[in-house]
């Protein structure tokens, strides 16, 4: 065992002789695994997607829940330890009624991330006398859509909280074949119902199973109307347009 | 006693932590501009401390904040909104607007709501919009956006005259005509000349000088600034809402 | 709260051209509560000599009173009407009579003096409630509005207005001075005194 990693791997708050922390890394790892998760940016909006895994035919898919609002402004989809998601979701949340309760106003995209990245990195061993915090880094990577004064916004954010604003991008197990799509087919012009056919199709391409409304989640944030998770309807009527 | 000796009986002192220190303040709304003024004046009881201790300050390019009541607490709390302001812009990555300002201005407030500033804030400067804007605030936070407001000493003295020459109240408008819903320039800073030699006149906590305020919103030309003596702009841009001061003397008596 | 606001009301005087003004508010009330929408405090004393008496409402009555016995007096004793600046003198005379016990009323004297070239002269005074005179040349202002009156009137007012732009000028002044005072309003009254006629308005106002 120690052949393989040294030592260096134990503990969250020591870098290898190389400059790393592995503990990091294998955070980011453990994304990779997640179920696939994709955002698109367009003028008109952003578009969110997520594959459900149902493992068994006894399993409630509604109560897989993979795209979760923010504010009425922002919505974030999840791969990889969603459990540890919630804990940062929660403190998005937070934060966001915080801003909007001191300064009356809605909280910038890049903000609200921001917050959600100074978390990311607050794991070590907690000092005597202070409040309980995580112990290990956390084992997902969002995205985060929203519109605010700048337009609408997509962020990606990873276990070593760096963040980054793309057009389109895919996280998870399918992310590296997703990813090489969008590339292939984003493009500026782009229009909402464009991009929901989209994530769709991407989706479709890298999911074992056959993609219909019960295995896939789509979520959209407008200027117009905000965040919202469409309901089965409208999935069943995208899923026939595609 | 009659020996001098004071030992068996319990006294009681009281430290009074606040001051009134007089003056006062005064914001008028334009379309597109916005003036906030006050005097110079500070002064403890029947006693003038200073003839030039100012009550109104710059924020930003776009909002002026006039402070009135206790000068030490005014000062610290004007520090505090400018280190908030600060913070703002390193973490949000741009100017923090009036209507931000004016809810921030409350919670500070409010979080003192056991052991108050005692001050009377009054906010002025040009919304997202473009529109000229005044927010008054009590000292534990009440806020409202008004066309103007007057606060301090002289706030019984100019408040209804403002009442009478902003909102025309007690007017009736000329047969099939309105009044007006904002003054040009020119006449918003006679009115506001004329409130505070009035109130220098009858208020003996006013006086001294006059400090004015104009922010003017992003592209309005300085119309009604022109001709006026010694306006000095104070903006650090010139393509977004700009911010000028006039100063001028008043009776010292 | 002190008894000089116990039911409220303003006066203010102004001095014109060849003409002086009266007016005052026309409530009465007991503390908060509103009792009376049409409460004069301004008195004639001769034709061209009105007093107004802002103050404790009892004390407007027996003042009144009293100053009609005395000017009555002076008149029979001395076979004149009485001036507008020996009525001041009268009526400060009275009220330091009480010094100790002071009636609570802050009595605003305005008329048309009489001169030795046979003209008539504005002439306006006011004094505290144990009568030490004021004679301003401009205006003067007694009551719980007195404040807000010297503040509206010093923006507004200036000197040798005509009598129509005077009765403009302290209508707009008292009106805006109670409707930002909560123990005064309710109407308005207003006598424009020139040497000859006295007119008297009454004035809508808000009844809040």
């Amino acid at each position: 065992m120690f052949l393989t990693r040294s030592e260096y791997d134990r503990g969250v708050n020591t870098f290898s002789p190389e400059g790393r922390l592995f503990q990091v890394e294998y955070a980011i790892e453990a994304i990779k695994l997640g179920s696939t998760t994709v955002g698109i940016c367009t003028q008109e909006g952003v578009v969110l997607a997520v594959e459900k895994r149902v493992q068994s035919p006894l399993l409630e898919s509604s109560s897989i829940e993979k795209i979760m609002e923010i504010d009425s402004h922002l919505g974030c989809a999840m791969s990889g330890l969603i459990a540890d998601a919630r804990t940062m979701i929660d403190h998005a949340r937070v934060t966001s009624q915080n801003h909007a309760f001191t300064y009356d106003e809605r909280i910038k995209v890049e903000s609200v991330t921001q917050a959600v990245c100074d978390l990311a990195l607050r794991f070590g061993e907690s000092v005597h006398d202070e409040d309980a915090m995580m112990s290990r880094p956390f084992g997902v990577a969002l995205l985060i859509a929203g519109v605010d004064e700048k337009g609408p916004q997509l962020f990606h954010t990873d276990p070593s909280g760096t963040f980054v604003r793309y057009d389109a991008k895919a996280v998870g197990s399918g992310s590296e074949a997703a990813q090489s799509e969008l590339q292939d087919k984003w493009h500026k012009q782009m229009t909402l119902k464009e991009a929901h056919i989209l994530t769709l199709r991407v989706l479709k391409q890298v999911m074992e199973e056959k993609l219909d409304h019960h295995n896939v989640q789509l979520a959209q944030v407008t200027k117009e109307k905000g965040f919202e998770i469409l309901d089965e309807v409208r999935l069943k009527e995208l899923i026939d347009d595609m | 006693m009659p020996d001098g000796s004071f030992a068996q009986q319990p006294q009681q002192r009281q430290f009074n932590p606040y001051t009134e220190n007089g003056g006062t303040i005064l914001a008028i709304a334009g379309a597109d501009f916005t003036v906030i003024a006050g005097d110079t004046r500070q002064s403890e009881g029947y006693s003038i401390q200073t003839r030039y201790a100012p009550k109104v300050f710059r924020l930003t390019d776009r909002a002026v904040l006039a402070v009135n009541g206790f000068a030490a607490d005014g000062n610290m709390f004007v520090k505090k909104v400018k280190q908030r302001l600060e913070w703002y812009r390193h973490a949000h990555a741009k100017d923090m607007p009036l209507r931000a300002i004016a809810r921030l201005i409350q919670t500070m407030l409010y979080a003192q709501r056991f052991f108050p500033y005692y001050v009377y804030n009054i906010l002025g400067g040009i919304e997202e919009d473009g529109s000229g804007a005044v927010y008054s605030f009590d000292p534990v936070g009440s806020y409202e956006r008004e066309a103007c407001r007057a606060a301090g000493a002289a706030q019984a003295l100019v408040q209804p005259f403002l009442d009478n020459q902003i909102y025309f109240k007690n007017q009736m408008a000329a047969a099939g005509q309105s009044h007006p819903l904002h003054l040009p320039l020119s006449d918003v800073l006679a009115i506001v000349i004329d409130s505070f030699t009035s109130a220098t006149e009858r208020h003996i906590e006013v006086g001294d000088g006059l400090e004015m305020y104009v922010v003017l919103a992003k592209g309005r030309s300085s119309q009604g600034l022109d001709g006026l003596r010694g306006a000095q702009e104070i903006s650090t841009t010139n393509d977004g809402d700009r911010v000028f001061v006039i100063r001028r003397e008043l009776k010292k008596d | 709260m002190s008894i000089m606001q116990y039911n409220g009301g303003s006066v203010i005087a102004m001095v014109g051209k060849d003409c002086v003004a009266i007016a005052s508010d026309l409530r009465l009330g007991v503390q908060s509560l509103s009792i009376s929408a049409n409460y004069q405090k301004i008195f004639p004393i001769t034709d061209r000599i009105y007093v107004g008496l802002p103050g404790l409402g009892t004390d407007v009555t027996t003042l009144h009173e009293q100053f009609r016995y005395r000017v009555n007096m002076y008149t029979i004793k001395e076979e004149r009407e009485i001036e507008p600046q020996t009525f001041a003198q009268l009526v400060s005379s009275t009220l330091y009579e009480r010094r100790f016990g002071p009636y609570f009323i802050e009595p605003v004297v305005a008329g048309m003096q009489k001169l030795p070239t046979g003209g008539f002269a504005p002439f306006i005074a006011a004094t505290d409630l144990i009568g030490c005179l004021n004679f301003a040349k401009d205006f003067v202002v007694a009551g719980t509005a007195s404040e807000k009156l010297f503040g509206v009137a010093e923006g507004l007012w200036e000197p040798d207005l005509e009598a129509e732009d005077l009765f403009e000028t302290i209508s707009q002044t008292l009106l805006n001075a109670v409707d930002r005072d909560a123990f005064s309003g309710w109407g308005a009254v207003v006598h424009v005194i020139t040497k000859d006629k006295v007119v008297t308005r009454t004035l809508k106002g808000r009844m809040d």
